[in-house]
């Protein structure tokens, strides 16, 4: 398994990671143990199945989750993300491999450990909410911190806080069911905030959710984003979801991970057929960047164009080269990185519009994507 | 049998029609041998008695003889074995202690105080109506002048009760939790549930003595099964996303338990708990033949005098008492309206409980001190409805008197009899031989085993013509069961109107103990079989009404929409439609039904009707507890024979 690692040796590292998962499997039936390192684990899926009765869920995954990043793992179901991220906290135990939290190995911890784990430092949002309907919001929310023995009061200090914070104030005392599924969701993630993890944990939390109600719970996850800088892993597979909050995507098919980067990387870069064939509905003029796209200038070429930032997505810079013949500079500061040319941008355009042919038509080769030499931009 | 109608073999027939149609030719045929051997050699060979062919030195084997060696030895070792020593006399004393314990406090509340609590009790669970329902019940108690019998097996419903749930919910929650307990429990619980209430009765005679301990044992034994079963179910379905949301916040298993399983599980669990109340309530009365005091006594004292009218009365008390604790019990369980009621603010509620608290405690210290009127439920205060109702029955009596008579004699001349001596004159091994032949029809070479093992034990146990006479009634019995079910269901489910009208009806009857039933059957026909069967098949309708009607109700209304755009006849639409989709529901009826009628006919024998239960019964006035036993265990034979039979008959 080198492919999902390939996305992350490009990346500088920023630290240490928070999470990292190294050759995780999972593989459910009798006698999962022996699948694992036999001969056998190399076949696919259905004969594994059809040989020995086991279902191998997740096969062999290994990432890193950075501190403070939305890292979104994305798949169709079946395709073993949420026992991925059940064996994060081993709500499912791994058949093999393993998961540090900084560098300590989860798998390793007993039972009360586990438990001291779960208590203070991860926490979980679940699609189906989880909550317990004989208790009042309050009662559900301070659950976490009740099974850690905090008394009432000061939990339910606590749990006020965190019911403000969604902005369920004055509800605190309904129950789930009287609830809309928007706002019972609310109170599951005020429940998970309210233990203070450092890691979150979200198993498809809004695909159970009106689309409206949906994209008002992505900026409510954006926006506690910026203010807690929590670690999270976010299981979804719904794409634009992924990359609204992603910092990085995973993708999952058949309980591998075929490949995970940033979103310029999966819809500039695929791996392979798959990855392409999931990202062609994305509009590369709104995901590609300027940063992305730059290459060093020609000696020929005029340095007087406009000027943008490197984050700059391809939908904003066309009006810019609309205006005259020169290249597009970007720079960082003072600091000129590369520029993008009107034929950069033009085989951008060019690529999403084989795409929408390519529904009806012929598959564009392999070829045609990712722009010609490039490199991943340095950070501004 | 298979060589002499080889066309009539069910594996010929195809589709669910053909099959029973295979079924029914099969039957015929099996009572054609049967009735061809009876006309050929009737009366030749009754069951044999093996036992006396024995030499000498095993003779014990035979089990009535063991039981009486077995209780000779009880007798004898009572006061000296360390099993009844430490073991049985202790818990004896300790459950009869309890019931003495409950009673006495009953006594000290003094009747203001305990009719107070009791509607005070209600009113905070289930709301007013329920309050002036026990009310009423109390009222009846004192008026009849039955108080001290009531309050006597109020003391013991709670007494069993306590033990059941004591019992039943811890194990119930283990058997939620785990697969391999819920193997182990599921089939004794399915054994214990088609045990007809009257065969536990011997068993806890031979442990406990007659009495109140026997008695609370008993009932408490008989009313598990539905603690144990919806405590398991309830803690199985508790949502497992909130099991899992819970876990992964660090719960430990005792905080999962406590914290998330048991309160989800709350509602159901409770559910199982007034189920437990009300087989304790129908146990209770019928364990009064084996010493238990109370208002059964009292039904069972005024049956033995045929006296109708003091039963009349015993009955209602008993019959209110059931009602009540079944509102009350389920309203608890329905949560919400505990929540909602009683309505008015919270204080006032408050101030009433507590002033109504007070009050009682005022009654138990003026009972204290020794005020006359509290010591009982004052004689001045009852009324005696038995004159009237025995004056009444003599005037139905007058009426129809000689029509129910000549229907009874007409019922034993033309149906029971030659059943009975069809049966019992048949060659026993062709009896064994056609039930195995049903068996097989039914269900293949496992029940076509299990069957004739049924019944060729009933013989080895020495009361093979007990046994044939309680199959003849409990046949009888079931056929009009069944068919009149399954009228009444039919129309039911086609009348929005009658079903409306027979819901509650049905409600009523279900929860109902069924000694009841035999007061008025024995105002109507006196005493015998008819009474019994007439019981039987009261008690049986509701079930088989009820699963019928909701059956065919509950047909995809899809499918039904089809058959009639296609032109189908009402008639048509029912056979070709509806009863066949209904099918699980309607085999299920007629499981129930049976089982429900073969443990009605066994306690008609307190009316009458002889046979096993009558062996049962007089095995335990008399001593002999080697009639009781193996007629105790004939009818548990009875009952497995059936339940396979009509099980089996649902499966395939």
């Amino acid at each position: 398994m080198t492919l999902p690692t390939a996305g992350l040796a490009d990346r500088p590292p920023t630290g240490r990671p928070k999470i990292a998962v190294r050759h995780l499997w999972k593989v459910f039936g009798r006698g999962a143990d022996a699948v694992v390192g036999s001969e056998t684990a190399g076949l696919d899926r259905d004969t594994i199945r059809a040989r020995t009765g086991c279902t191998v869920a997740v096969r062999d995954v290994s990432f890193d989750v950075l501190p403070g990043e939305i890292f979104v793992v994305m798949g169709l179901s079946g395709s073993g993300k949420s026992t991925l991220v059940r064996c994060v906290t081993r709500l499912i135990e791994p058949t093999s491999g393993q998961v540090l939290l900084d560098g300590a190995d989860i798998g390793a911890a007993g039972p009360k450990e586990l438990r001291e784990l779960r208590r203070h430092k991860l926490a979980m949002v679940f699609q189906h909410f989880g909550l317990l309907a004989h208790r009042r919001v309050i009662d559900n929310v301070a659950y976490g911190l009740e099974v850690r023995g905090m008394p009432r009061p000061r939990r339910y200090e606590r749990a006020r806080e965190m019911i403000e914070m969604v902005g369920l104030a004055g509800y605190e005392d309904s129950r789930p069911g009287q609830l809309s599924g928007g706002m019972q969701q609310r109170v599951g993630l005020a429940r998970a905030l309210a233990v203070d993890p450092e890691v979150l944990l979200f198993d498809e939390p809004f695909s159970a959710l009106d689309p409206l109600i949906r994209r008002d719970m992505q900026q409510e996850v954006l926006r506690l984003q910026r203010e807690l800088r929590k670690t999270a892993v976010f299981i979804t597979h719904d794409l634009s979801e992924a990359l609204r909050l992603g910092d990085r995507i995973a993708i999952m098919r058949d309980g591998e991970l075929v490949q995970a980067g940033t979103a310029e990387e999966l819809v500039g870069r695929p791996a392979d057929d798959y990855v392409r064939d999931f990202v062609r509905d994305v509009a590369r003029t709104d995901v590609l960047t300027a940063g992305w796209l730059m290459r060093p200038p020609r000696p020929d070429e005029p340095l007087d164009g406009p000027v943008a930032a490197p984050g700059t997505v391809v939908r904003e810079i066309v009006p810019m080269l609309a205006s005259g013949g020169a290249p597009v500079r970007v720079v960082a500061g003072e600091r000129l990185l590369g520029v993008v040319g009107g034929a950069d941008v033009l085989r951008v355009i060019a690529e999403d519009q084989a795409d929408e042919v390519g529904r009806t038509g012929p598959v564009p080769t392999a070829g045609a994507s990712g722009p010609p030499g490039a490199e991943r931009p340095v950070e501004a | 049998m298979a060589t002499a109608y080889p066309g009539t073999a069910p594996a010929a027939a195809g589709g669910p029609a053909g099959r029973v149609v295979g079924r029914l030719a099969w039957g015929l045929g099996v009572l054609a041998v049967l009735l061809t051997g009876y006309a050929a050699l009737h009366g030749r060979f009754p069951f044999p008695d093996v036992y006396a062919a024995l030499p000498d030195r095993y003779a014990w084997v035979e089990p009535a003889a063991l039981f009486d060696r077995a209780y000779a030895w009880v007798v004898a070792n009572r006061n000296t074995s360390p099993l009844f020593l430490y073991g049985f006399n202790y818990l004896s004393v300790g459950l009869g202690s309890a019931v003495v314990l409950i009673n006495q406090a009953l006594t000290l509340l003094a009747w203001p105080g305990v009719v107070l609590l009791g509607v005070l009790a209600a009113w905070r669970v289930a709301g007013g109506r329920v309050a002036l329902l026990v009310l009423a019940a109390f009222a009846v108690f004192g008026l009849t002048g039955l108080w001290n019998e009531a309050m006597t097996t109020l003391a013991l419903i709670t007494t069993s009760v306590l033990i059941a749930l004591l019992v039943g919910i811890p194990i119930g929650i283990a058997a939620g939790r785990s697969e391999r307990v819920e193997r182990l429990t599921r089939p004794v619980l399915d054994f214990m549930q088609i045990m007809p209430a009257f065969a536990y009765l011997m068993p806890m005679l031979l442990l406990f003595g007659i009495g109140n301990p026997a008695a609370a044992v008993a009932t408490a034994v008989y009313a598990v099964p539905p603690a144990v079963r919806i405590t398991a179910m309830a803690v199985r379905d508790v949502d497992a996303g909130a099991v899992e949301a819970t876990t992964s916040l660090g719960s430990t298993p005792w905080q999962l338990l406590t914290k998330v399983r048991l309160p989800l599980a709350r509602r159901t669990i409770l559910l199982g708990v007034n189920q437990t109340i009300m087989l304790a309530t129908s146990m209770v009365v019928i364990a009064s033949v084996i010493g238990a005091g109370g208002l059964g006594d009292a039904v069972y004292q005024a049956l033995n005098k045929v006296d109708v009218g003091r039963a009349f009365e015993a009955g209602v008390a008993i019959v209110l008492m059931a009602i009540a604790l079944d509102r009350v019990t389920a309203a608890a369980g329905s949560g919400g309206a505990a929540r909602e009621l009683p309505p008015g603010p919270r204080r006032w509620r408050r101030a009433v409980l507590g002033a109504g608290t007070l009050l009682a405690l005022g009654a138990a210290a003026g009972r204290l001190a020794g005020v006359g009127w509290l010591a009982g439920w004052p004689d001045a205060l009852t009324v005696s409805a038995a004159g009237l109702v025995n004056a009444a029955n003599d005037g139905v009596q007058a009426l129809v008197g000689t029509w129910a008579a000549g229907f009874a004699a007409a019922l034993l001349a033309v149906v029971l009899d030659p059943l009975r001596t069809l049966l019992t004159d048949s060659p026993w091994w062709l009896v064994v031989l056609a039930a195995a032949a049903i068996g097989h029809a039914l269900g293949g070479v496992r029940t076509a085993l299990v069957g004739g093992a049924a019944i060729l034990l009933t013989g080895l146990l020495g009361v093979w013509e007990f046994g044939m006479d309680t199959l003849s009634q409990v046949i009888v019995a079931a056929l009009v069961t069944v068919s009149a079910g399954f009228v009444a269901g039919v129309l039911a489910a086609r009348s929005d109107r009658l079903a409306a009208v027979l819901r509650p009806l049905l409600d009523a009857m279900q929860t109902l103990p069924p000694f009841v039933y035999l007061i008025p059957v024995v105002a109507l026909f006196g005493i015998g079989r008819v009474p019994a069967l007439a019981a039987a098949v009261v008690y049986a309708l509701p079930p088989v009404i009820r699963l019928v009607n909701d059956g065919i109700r509950g047909c995809s209304a899809g499918a039904v929409e089809a058959a009639v755009s296609q032109g189908s006849s009402r008639w048509q639409l029912l056979t070709k439609v509806q009863l066949p989709l209904a099918r699980s529901s309607l085999l299920l009826a007629v499981n129930q039904g049976i089982m429900m009628v073969l443990a009605m006919v066994v306690i008609g024998a307190l009316v009458g009707a002889g046979a096993l239960g009558y062996g049962v019964v007089f095995g335990m006035a008399q001593n002999q507890l080697g009639l009781g036993m193996t007629s105790g265990l004939a009818i548990v034979c009875l009952g497995l024979l059936l339940d396979r039979m009509t099980q089996s008959a649902a499966r395939t």
